[in-house]
């Protein structure tokens, strides 16, 4: 990591608190989180294409304390160590014939759920998923109760709220006509 | 200046003190004295308000480094663009640069407004002055501006690159622009609910604010996609960060509104929701401004963790629990006397475009609090990033775009089945066609195809709309076509001005609906060498490296590399992308290099090249995206913005008359027998 500069560093700690030194991500960067995650071969066949593996690592959290996935943040920011880290992990992985699942699973394994770009959907999680569509529908159950509420019976005559009007009867009887021309 | 500008942060703080005492006891106890004194401290407020933020652009323009926040943020050879607008750059300045705002818009509302809501402008008066004051107390005790350090540095510590962009000139301050045009509604809807004046007239006012607060939002969202697709390499424009998810969610909110009102409006119904919405807006810009400030959650937009985010927590929940503890009491003079004629009726598909608005409110909100829950109840970390906003959002944004082009065809009251026939059946069959020839053209992606298939169906609605209503001034004025159009568009802004934003969403969608067919390539070029690959549009496509170079610009050492593209074998222009190291006047680094995208440009795709590393003397690491219809994003955005513009500008009063139908009584004289001559 490139430092933030003799400049900088000369300045008291007021000003360093204020503006984090960040990486392309903007967010302060630890490479102390790197931890090696391997598994023994299962073969000696790679299990998937390339263009399957970077699909997989979009799905894998660069630990760099950025908020991007692996593929993104080691094409993107050359000063972040973690992530070319974390995909040669990927790469030894799928060279030793393990499954895009078994591959996350051993990522989850050693850095917990928080490496992966999405929680499971399982367990408490679960709910993160169910949530908004559950509130969807009953918002949508209860617009079609309030429809129906308000609904007016087939048949029955619109409730006119009755406005008090002022006028002569001349003006009244101008107005009834103007109406009733409109009718016409 | 800097003197004067420190001093009149303190005079704004009490301006706003007496703003706010002065206005609820005036209000109280009927006094005008006290409502005209608030009044004018509330003037005055902002008076003291601008020279502080003058003192501020100063300091940074003249690099007094004795400030702390100049010296944080800007360095001596920080070109002049950046030095102002480094004002917003940084948590003290952005502060006073939120109040500057709300401090004019307050003046704008309470001058424009003291006439025609002469009942509620007391209790708007200190409302305002209240938000004031919070802002006014945490700049001045939690972050100010002014604080010194004791002693000069010779340099300061300079500005972080990505902020280095046109984009720190527009996205930041349209979004404050935005969101602080809240305040304004909400403290229209606290004095309704504290005066029960709750029927249309508080809205009327309330409405062209919140198209304010829409309008700018707007551009300033879009902008904000500009910026971070331009800057920040990863090869998007929308990641779902928890910064830009509070951006939007007052945007949904208040689009929620602004179709909402329109059923208030003509039915009047609606009056609860109308104003949840108004007083959710403004509580979920304050939500935003705790998001950004307090570090709770990581973001890419965070400003330094400080503990003026639990200011905001505090002044969110005193929000919440006073709108709750008004809107609660009232709820007997929000009763409206609802009664719908049809299920199929225009105010009832406007009841689902809001509960699709607020549901996808809800599902970024939930998204973007879910880790903190999670981790509150399972004790373990995770991350909800992209592709759970994807999945949970994708399906409600296909279905609010099927109502962008449903709702403006059914009628009010009640829809016949020969109406909805006559108004579906050619935009139903564009639609139709749109997908059917997509899918023989071989679009295979589910949401793409539905994407694409629902906006041929809206812009069908939307072109039929304009067809009709100027076919209809054609035969009735006489006006040849061209001028019919214009004259439909000028004499109905708010009607033709909305179908044009209309236009704009649909844009918006095709385009994301464009990055169902990113294509990725990761590469590495030693200078001389090639790389082929093919476009999601079959062309086949080749770079060349022209080798790495490194040299020095004005406050950086720049490592650039250039390609030489060629499509289909023919030269489709140089794409030059670089990595910099900015420096601070001695040529010490300052932060860490940033990466500058080299972007081919089109209106089908963008060939998008991030250098992403160099190893050895001359081979780079690069990577190579295609990104479809990127540019109708930005498009989209433009006639977003243009279709909210002509819908905010102000009608004549004379045009509005010429717009609709209208029948003049005339006065009749009493006894005449007759009517009188007019």
């Amino acid at each position: 990591m490139v430092a933030a500069g003799a400049a900088s560093a000369a300045l008291p700690g007021v000003l360093g608190a204020q503006q984090a030194n960040t990486g392309t991500a903007n967010v302060p960067m630890n490479e102390q989180k790197y931890k090696p995650v391997q598994l023994p071969a299962k073969s000696s066949t790679p299990s998937m294409s390339t263009a399957e593996l970077d699909e997989l690592e979009h799905h894998i959290h660069c630990m760099c304390g950025c908020n991007l996935d692996v593929f993104t943040c080691r094409t993107t920011d050359f000063t972040c160590s973690v992530s070319p880290a974390m995909h040669r992990d990927v790469i030894a992985l799928v060279n030793g014939g393990h499954s895009a699942q078994e591959i996350i699973d051993a990522f989850v394994d050693v850095y917990g759920e928080r490496v992966l770009m999405e929680p499971r959907k399982s367990g408490f999680n679960l709910t993160g998923y169910i949530t908004p569509f559950a509130a969807l529908g009953g918002g949508a159950a209860l617009i079609v109760a309030l429809l129906r509420r308000w609904k007016r019976p087939e048949g029955e005559p619109a409730a006119v709220q009755a406005l008090p009007v002022e006028g002569t009867p001349e003006e009244m009887e101008r107005l009834k006509e103007l109406l009733h021309r409109d009718d016409r | 200046m800097i003197l004067l500008g420190e001093l009149s942060l303190w005079v704004a703080l009490l301006m706003a003190a007496w703003a706010a005492t002065a206005g609820f006891a005036g209000a109280y106890t009927h006094r005008g004295e006290l409502i005209a004194s608030a009044q004018r401290a509330l003037y005055a407020m902002c008076g003291f308000v601008v020279l502080a933020a003058i003192g501020i652009w100063t300091a940074l323009l003249k690099s007094d480094f004795s400030l702390a926040f100049v010296a944080s943020y800007t360095s001596a050879n920080l070109p002049a663009i950046y030095k102002f607008t480094a004002f917003w750059g940084g948590q003290a300045g952005s502060l006073l640069f939120w109040v500057l705002i709300l401090s004019i818009y307050s003046a704008i509302a309470v001058f424009t407004g003291r006439r025609s809501n002469h009942a509620l402008m007391p209790w708007v008066v200190p409302t305002l002055a209240v938000i004031a004051l919070f802002f006014t107390l945490t700049i001045v005790f939690g972050a100010n501006p002014y604080e010194r350090l004791g002693w000069i540095p010779a340099d300061g510590r300079g500005m972080n690159p990505q902020l280095q962009n046109p984009g720190m000139a527009f996205h930041p301050p349209n979004l404050y622009l935005g969101y602080i045009a809240t305040s304004i509604p909400f403290a229209y809807a606290i004095a309704a609910l504290i005066t029960r004046r709750l029927d249309n007239e508080w809205l009327t006012s309330v409405r062209r604010w919140v198209l304010v607060s829409w309008f700018f939002n707007t551009v300033g969202i879009v902008a904000g996609m500009w910026w971070a697709y331009v800057e920040l390499g990863w090869g998007g424009y929308w990641a779902w960060d928890p910064v830009e998810n509070a951006s939007f969610l007052p945007w949904l909110v208040n689009t929620a509104f602004l179709h909402s009102i329109m059923v208030q409006e003509k039915r009047g119904m609606l009056r609860k929701w109308n104003v949840t919405l108004v007083v959710s807006a403004f509580l979920l810009s304050i939500l935003g401004t705790f998001i950004t400030r307090s570090g709770v959650i990581s973001s890419v937009h965070a400003f330094a963790q400080s503990s003026v985010g639990y200011w905001f927590l505090g002044f969110l929940l005193l929000s919440i629990g006073a709108a709750a503890w008004l809107v609660t009491t009232r709820l007997d003079d929000l009763r409206t006397q609802a009664e719908l004629e049809s299920m199929v009726s225009r105010e009832a598909s406007f009841l689902f475009n809001n509960l699709l608005l607020v549901g996808i409110a809800f599902s970024v909100l939930w998204g973007t609090l879910f880790p903190i829950l999670s981790e509150a109840v399972t004790k373990t970390k995770i991350t909800v990033g992209p592709p759970f906003f994807n999945q949970v959002n994708v399906p409600l944004g296909l279905a609010l775009l099927a109502l962008t082009g449903i709702g403006p065809l059914i009628a009010w009251r009640r829809a016949s089945v020969a109406n909805l026939k006559r108004q579906f059946t050619g935009p139903v069959v564009i639609g139709l066609v749109t997908g059917m020839l997509l899918v023989a053209l071989g679009m295979r992606d589910v949401y793409a195809v539905i994407a694409y298939t629902l906006a041929g169906f809206v812009l069908g609605t939307i072109a039929q709309e304009f067809y009709k209503g100027t076919r209809a001034r054609h035969r009735m004025y006489d006006e040849n076509y061209a001028m019919a159009f214009l004259r439909l568009v000028g004499r109905n802004r708010r009607r033709y001005g909305g179908y044009i934003v209309h236009v704009g969403v649909v844009v918006l969608f095709a385009a994301f609906a464009g990055l169902a067919f990113k294509e990725e390539f990761d590469v590495t070029l030693k200078g001389g060498e090639k790389y082929q690959a093919a476009d999601p549009y079959g062309n086949e496509w080749s770079f060349t490296s022209q080798g790495v170079s490194a040299y020095e610009q004005l406050n950086r050492q720049t490592t650039a590399v250039l390609l030489e593209a060629r499509r289909n074998g023919k030269p489709a222009g140089v794409i030059r992308t670089e990595k910099r190291q900015y420096v601070d006047s001695n040529g010490n680094p300052t932060f860490q290099p940033s990466t500058e995208v080299g972007i081919l440009s089109g209106l089908r795709q963008d060939v998008y090249v991030v250098l992403a590393g160099v190893t050895g003397e001359d081979t780079a690491e690069l990577r190579v995206t295609f990104n479809p219809l990127v540019w109708w994003v930005w498009y989209g955005g433009m006639i977003m913005a243009v279709g909210g513009l002509i819908v905010m500008w102000p009608q004549a009063e004379r045009r509005k008359k010429q717009a609709g139908y209208e029948a003049v009584l005339e006065p009749a004289t009493v006894g005449a027998g007759g009517p009188a001559e007019s």
